[in-house]
């Protein structure tokens, strides 16, 4: 549109028709003539005219003035109104808005602190659907519904409740039946047959007058049905008859339940008899006596005492387990099977821990993972591995069904008979697992006490049996000492350290110590007193450190002893690990700390028992752990100056490789110490590098010389006593015999590790050092100091690791360690955009995307609001300014038009006053 | 001291610092005076010929007393040294008042006296050096000596400026070194050695006139060893030469100012040292410290060369030691030594991973080895070797060379084949199948370059995956992980032992009971029934515990 504003008006004007060029007088006249074209046009012309000027108004539309910031080619199909660059109709919204306004705001306005409001809750009432009837019949149920729910609380007239109806003080105010009862309980008991009479009475009044009551009502009831037989029930009639009925009713029930109180009220009487019978055994005799006197002391002064007793016997009665079912005597088959899965099952985690995985759910983080890898990264974790909660012992609960040697029947001396592999401890774990942790988490106090008891196990069984059949003759220690015919007294007291363990045993033969431990465990079993627990686990802790003790002084016939005290430490440590682990790990400590170096015999001992204790192939244990280190440090570090450092060194490897017998693990100082060893007494010295590990040359006297004489019976085992450096020097036939067990036992050491290995991979890299070794000592210059059954011995084994050699060489296979999933490149590139669109935000962060648009969305709606609020507020105001105008409007009217009236009658008053005036005047000049 | 502040007008500035010294003397012998509870006679009576010396030049017989005196405590152990300090205050003010100082116009009378004194004073001297010897007296009998020097070194001449006594002073080092009083040493390097520069540096001349004075073998030659090793902190540059013991001279050009001169000093002191010949203990402590606190006292660590070349050539610990000297020659004075990495190559032998200074080793090898520009074959080498030895190493060692082995083939990438190598043709698979594979690496092969070790495998390692030390496994496992870390740092892996990883096992409390081995162990120590069927223990089949 070009031009400017007059313009176009004008031709929008002309293009209309409205203006047009001048029209001669015929036509005018025409069009004059024509009075229905001209009313007809003269719309038209209105309607024009309107539109030219809502065209015209420049305020109609709102428009960008540049026009659209970018330009968006899109396949949408373009509105007009976006095509002319419209973005909004003022006028028309601000219109709409006021209308809108008009509507709610104003109503709100001029009802506001005047109307009420009606709610209309009928039920139904604006629903079209349902018919007439159906709304009846719902209306009906629901009030029936709301009257049942609550219609107890002030209902004169319905008493069945006992809890309900109108009380005092929690006490009911009307002496109905059911109050009656109560009451009667709240009376003293002598009180009662005085008013027993009376009470019965008026009950039977007053229940009269009830059914007479009843009566009537049925009687006319039934009198209106006789008379009209035919006639349609009236709805009141129709109720009325239902309400009658359902007294009818209530009335039955309230005869059966008194009928039933009296019943109840006979039996109680006859409860002290009742109680005797039960409670026989507990009651004293004198109670015995006659049931009146029973009777009446329970009534009377000894209630008391009886309500005390009635209520513990009660609580007895609720802890009491409910019978159940016993379980079904299994087949030997079935047992069989049982047993052989618990194996396997102990067995698969066993190897789960050997592989360093978790073995149950809850496990922890330990804080202290891998002190020595600070340089993060690494996804290992060496925290305590835990256990199932049943699998240390404790949770088993209270043993039900009595096994056969609490009842007695197993009282032998039972390292002979036991032969199943598995520790008996557990021997219900399996069978009801779940329920037993779901027990120990809801931390049932009562069974705390008795939560060990599974674990008597082996050693205690027979002993334990006896002591309680002999009726708590046990129970305390006693000081009176009775001996067997062994010298081991009955009764101890329960060492709790050492020292005292030392003081205790003193005098008792070594050999015997074992039937002094189990007599100790026997009477301190914890079963047998609140203490026990704790005082039996520090005797374990004390029982570690005594195999240490002992073993310093170990003679060779201790052996036996020593085994079986292992065995009691192993059968403790399940029902004490944390007291029997301290007890391991302090000793533990104590060597490395005093003597790294010069392990004792002791400590040899103790090294074997925690192999034999605690499962030596977990990838980590607390105490096999250090012990191990332990070991690996002696073998290691220790460079041997005497036989006995040698003698002891390869003790420790044979416990090393004990130890890994099942997981397989390597141990480096163990081939370290070996083959040292073997060099060591070698009659010569070797020639040429036999391998990578450190060679430290022997002290004099070490070596091996001219021992071909010695007899095959001369080669002999190790035994401890080699362990401890001679008090005299060895005659040189004693040294050579002992040089030679060690060869010997060297030998097949390294043959039985080679044989625990021969998988790993760089087996032949570790033992064909070994073999160059032991054809050293084959040579011909060596061979010829040892003896031929050695020699040969020598040879053998050498064949052997030959062979085992062999074989890794055609097993081993280059090392494809890397067959991981490719790792992600991570990319650089920019995200580019298909269609982008600038006034959207692109944030990779989805969560700040999202943050990003509830705020703006936030600020849009606080805007739009405050904007609303305010717009609210200024049509209120000037509505309140109109109303005001209109009301001063009409008070100005009121206020002139009184102000005239009050004029009119003055002026009228005022004429009238001056006519009579007048008129007198007159009527003087009259006169 | 009335004389003292009346007589030296020249210097302003040396007259404070000389008084408050006087002042500081003062004190100490006031708190001296407290301690002793000695009768008061013989005390007075030294207070009497003191003060008479002081008064009049008539009394200065006294002095020749007070010396004998004083040499009878130099004989006593217990003796408070009442006359020694008596006389030394005497000196200090004889010296202050310039009694001392030879004056030409002075007449012949006065020379004589001025003789005579001169004389009692190095007689005072050698009793003061004497009681170097003796135990208790050390610690007084020092400080008296330094006051005494610094006095001398103000007063003895008639000249404005002070001159180092050197004479002196050089006495006093040697009465040090060859005290047997270890204290007096620590005293001595304590409040002097450490903390002036011209102290030190004429410590250093003192000692290269000593060694050049003794024979080989000689048991002060390790007393005067150690002293040298004890200088360690070396300045840098001729503005930190800034603290003295006595006056400095004003010329800017004076070789105490001159940081050069210092280090010559130093230098010569050591060679004089080293022209006597080390015991393999002296080697291994010089060559411990030998890059941080003996090569740059060298203006010309060259002259370092042969001794450590030496000491590198020698084999075993010594040169594990020499490795770091060497090294510090190669980046500081770009020294080209010949087939280093083929020596380095060789210092990996069965030792190494057991030996004390592996940490030491190791901390230099990563630096060796941390070039990117290394062939392949060669850290192929290294890595195999070390590999080999891990079989037999300890758990600290294991500890340290995995982690490294993960550098060095994130470096070098060509040496992944040894964790992965993957057979490319069926004859290659074909040949596995029937005859195995032996190890293509030659370990006994000097040569880094000849080890063939680029084409083998890391099988000791995967071995070492299941040692008996679960954090040990655990980080043998690394290499058959994703290699998704950058690298490790090396040094949180160094420094630990037997005793550390006890330790820290020994450090988690025990809060999960443990778990226990559900076997009943039937037979520890005794054999098992041959009808049950079971097999011995190991430790049972091989040990005699006494049951047959």
């Amino acid at each position: 549109m070009a031009g400017s504003q007059l313009k176009r008006l004008k031709a929008s004007l002309k293009e209309q028709g409205i203006i047009g060029p001048q029209k001669s007088k015929k036509q005018k006249r025409q069009n004059a003539q024509d009075a229905k074209a001209s009313t007809d046009k003269r719309v038209q012309r209105h309607e024009a005219l309107a539109s030219i000027r809502e065209q015209f108004n420049p305020f109609q539309f709102k428009t960008s003035a540049r026009g659209p910031k970018f330009e968006v080619t899109t396949n949408k199909p373009v509105s007009a109104r976006e095509a002319m660059g419209i973005n909004g109709r003022p006028g028309v919204t601000k219109a709409m808005a006021e209308e809108r306004r008009r509507e709610t705001l104003l109503v709100d306005m001029q009802r506001r602190n005047k109307v009420g409001g009606l709610i209309d809750r009928r039920f139904g009432e604006s629903d079209p659907n349902m018919s007439l009837e159906d709304k009846m019949i719902e209306r009906y149920t629901r009030e029936q519904q709301r009257s049942h729910k609550k219609n107890s609380m002030f209902d004169l007239e319905d008493d069945d409740e006992l809890g309900g109806g109108l009380t005092h003080m929690g006490k009911p105010l009307f002496d109905d039946d059911d109050a009656d009862m109560a009451m009667k309980d709240d009376f003293d008991g002598e009180e009662l047959p005085a008013g027993d009479e009376d009470d019965d009475d008026w009950r039977a009044k007053r229940r009269a007058l009830k059914r007479q009551r009843l009566e009537e009502v049925l009687d006319a009831v039934d009198e209106l049905d006789e008379e009209q037989p035919e006639r349609k029930k009236s709805k009141k009639e129709v109720m009325e008859e239902i309400i009658a009925k359902s007294k009818l009713h209530k009335l039955e029930r309230q005869e059966a339940k008194d009928e039933d109180t009296e019943l109840r009220q006979e039996l109680d009487k006859q409860l002290p008899e009742l109680q005797r019978l039960l409670f026989s055994r507990n009651l004293p005799t004198s109670r015995q006596g006659n049931d009146n006197t029973q009777a009446l002391l329970i009534a009377g002064k000894d209630k008391a005492t009886f309500d005390k007793n009635y209520d513990m016997e009660v609580k007895k009665l609720i802890n009491d387990k409910r019978a159940a079912p016993t379980d079904r005597i299994k087949t030997e088959e079935e047992i069989a099977e049982d047993e052989a899965n618990r194996l396997k099952e102990l067995e698969e985690k066993r190897l789960k821990r050997m592989r360093g995985e978790e073995v149950s759910d809850d496990e922890v983080e330990d804080e202290e993972k891998g002190n020595k890898r600070k340089s993060g990264g690494d996804d290992d974790d060496f925290d305590i591995e835990d256990e199932d909660i049943n699998e240390f012992g404790l949770g088993e609960g209270i043993k039900y069904r009595p096994t056969a040697t609490q009842l007695g029947f197993d009282d032998e001396d039972d390292f002979l008979i036991d032969d199943d592999l598995v520790a008996s401890g557990s021997e219900l774990e399996f069978d009801s697992d779940d329920m037993e942790e779901d027990e120990e988490e809801s931390g049932s106090g009562s069974e705390e006490g008795e939560e060990d008891e599974e674990d008597d196990d082996e050693f205690t069984k027979g002993l334990l049996t006896e002591a309680e059949s002999k009726g708590g003759v046990f129970q305390l220690p006693t000081n009176a000492k009775g001996d067997d015919k062994d010298g081991v007294p009955f009764t101890f007291r329960c060492p709790q350290t050492h020292d005292e363990l030392v003081n205790v045993f003193e005098g008792i033969d070594v050999t015997k110590l074992p039937i002094a431990v189990q007599r100790i465990r026997a009477l301190y079993h914890p079963k047998l007193g609140p203490g026990n627990k704790e005082k039996l686990g520090n005797f374990a802790r004390a029982l570690v450190q005594h195999v240490k003790y002992l073993g310093d002084r170990s003679e060779q016939h201790w052996f036996p002893a020593l085994e079986s005290i292992g065995r009691h430490i192993h059968s403790l440590a399940k029902s004490f690990p944390i007291e029997v682990s301290e007890g391991y790990r302090e000793v533990i400590q104590e060597m490395q700390q005093q003597r790294p170096l010069a392990l004792t015999v002791g400590d040899l001992i103790t090294l074997t028992t925690v192999g034999t204790t605690f499962p030596t192939s977990d990838h980590f244990h607390q105490v096999v752990t250090p012990a191990m280190l332990v070991i690996a440090r002696y073998l290691g570090q220790k460079i041997p100056q005497e036989l006995s450092d040698y003698v002891t060194g390869i003790y420790l490897s044979i416990l090393a490789l004990q130890y890994q017998q099942f997981s397989k693990r390597y141990v480096p100082e163990f081939m370290n110490f070996t083959l040292n060893t073997l060099c060591a007494l070698s009659p010569s010295k070797p020639t040429e590098t036999l391998g990578f590990f450190p060679i430290h040359e022997p002290a004099a006297g070490i070596r091996i010389k001219s021992a071909s004489k010695t007899p095959v019976t001369q080669i002999r085992k190790l035994a401890c006593q080699d362990c401890r450096s001679p008090s005299t020097p060895l005659t040189s036939e004693q040294s050579t015999s002992l040089k030679l067990a060690l060869l010997s036992t060297t030998v097949a050491l390294l043959k039985s590790a080679a044989e625990t290995w021969h998988k790993h991979s760089a087996f032949y890299e570790t033992f064909s050092p070994a073999l160059k070794v032991i054809q050293s000592h084959l040579s011909k210059s060596n061979a010829a100091h040892l003896p031929p059954a050695l020699v040969s011995k020598l040879a053998e084994a050498s064949q052997s690791l030959a062979r085992l050699l062999q074989i890794a060489t055609l097993s081993r296979r280059p090392l494809e360690l890397h067959h991981h999933r490719p790792l992600q490149i991570r990319t650089y590139i920019p995200k580019f955009e298909d269609s982008f669109d600038p006034n959207k935000h692109y944030d990779p962060n989805r969560e700040r995307a999202e943050m990003a648009k509830l705020k703006a969305d936030h600020k849009r709606e606080k805007k739009g609001a405050l904007r609303e609020l305010r717009k609210d507020n200024a049509f209120m105001a000037r509505e309140n300014l109109r109303v005001k105008k209109e009301k001063d409007a009409a008070y100005e009217k009121k206020y002139k038009r009184l102000v005239a009236e009050i004029q009119g009658e003055a002026g009228q008053q005022s004429n009238e006053y001056a006519r009579e005036k007048d008129a007198r005047k007159k009527a003087r000049s009259r006169r | 001291m009335p004389a003292a502040t009346k007589d030296s007008a020249a210097g302003a500035a040396s007259k404070r610092k000389r008084q408050e010294h006087v002042d500081q003397n003062k004190k100490r012998r006031k708190s001296g005076g407290a301690d002793t509870t000695e009768p008061v006679n013989p005390k007075a009576q030294l207070g009497k010929l003191e003060s008479e010396i002081l008064e009049s030049r008539k009394h200065y017989n006294n002095i020749a007393t007070l010396l004998e005196w004083s040499q009878k405590e130099a004989e006593d152990e217990s003796s408070d040294l009442a006359a020694t300090e008596a006389l030394c205050r005497v000196f200090l003010q004889l010296l202050a008042m310039r009694n001392l100082a030879r004056k030409k116009d002075a007449s012949e009378k006065d020379a004589t006296v001025t003789g005579w004194l001169r004389d009692r004073l190095a007689d005072y001297r050698e009793v003061l050096l004497a009681m170097f010897h003796i135990d208790n007296l050390t610690n007084s009998a020092l400080m008296l000596a330094m006051a005494l020097l610094k006095a001398e070194s103000q007063y003895l001449d008639d000249r404005p400026e002070a001159v180092f006594p050197q004479y002196f002073f050089a006495e006093i080092v040697w009465a040090v070194i060859s005290s047997p009083v270890d204290q007096l040493r620590e005293q001595f390097s304590e409040a002097f050695l450490d903390k002036y520069d011209d102290i030190r540096f004429y410590t250093f001349e003192a000692i290269r006139d000593f060694l050049q004075k003794k024979n080989e073998g000689d048991a002060t030659v390790n007393t005067a060893f150690d002293m040298l090793l004890g200088i360690d902190k070396v300045p840098e540059s001729n503005d930190e030469l800034d603290t003295f013991y006595i006056n400095p001279p004003s010329k800017k050009k004076h070789p105490l100012r001159m940081l050069t001169q210092h280090k010559k000093q130093a230098q010569e002191a050591w060679l004089a040292l080293m022209h006597l010949g080390l015991t393999r203990d002296q080697k291994k402590k010089v060559l411990g410290v030998v890059s941080t606190s003996i090569a740059p006292w060298f203006t010309t660590p060259e002259l370092l060369m042969d001794f450590l070349t030496d000491c590198y050539n020698a084999g075993g610990s010594i040169s594990l030691l020499a490795l770091s000297g060497v090294f510090y020659l190669i980046q500081e004075r770009n020294l080209d030594y010949p087939e280093f990495y083929t020596k380095l190559y060789s210092l990996l032998d069965a030792d190494i991973l057991h030996s004390k200074h592996r940490s030491r080793f190791f901390r230099l090898l990563e630096t060796f080895l941390s070039s990117s520009h290394l062939p392949a074959v060669m850290v192929a080498s290294f890595i195999k070797k070390l590999a080999r030895l891990a079989l037999n190493a300890p758990p600290s060692a294991i500890v340290v060379i995995v982690p490294w082995f993960y550098n060095l083939f994130k470096r070098h990438p060509l040496t992944t084949f040894m964790m992965h190598r993957v057979p490319r043709t069926t004859e290659e698979k074909e040949l596995y199948e029937s005859e195995g594979l032996l190890d293509p690496f030659l370990p006994n092969e000097q040569n880094p370059m000849e080890t063939k070790a680029i084409d083998s495998c890391l099988w000791e390692i995967v071995q070492l995956q299941s040692h008996y030390h679960p954090n040990v496994a655990t980080i043998a496992k690394i290499i058959s992980e994703q290699f998704t870390k950058q690298a490790y740092n090396i040094e949180d892996f160094l420094d630990h032992s037997y005793n550390s990883l006890f330790e820290a096992e020994m450090h988690k409390e025990i809060k999960k009971p443990p778990v226990v081995e559900f076997m009943i162990p039937k037979h520890i120590f005794t054999k098992a029934d041959a009808a049950a069927e079971e097999k011995d223990s190991l430790l049972v089949s091989l040990w005699d515990f006494g049951s047959s």
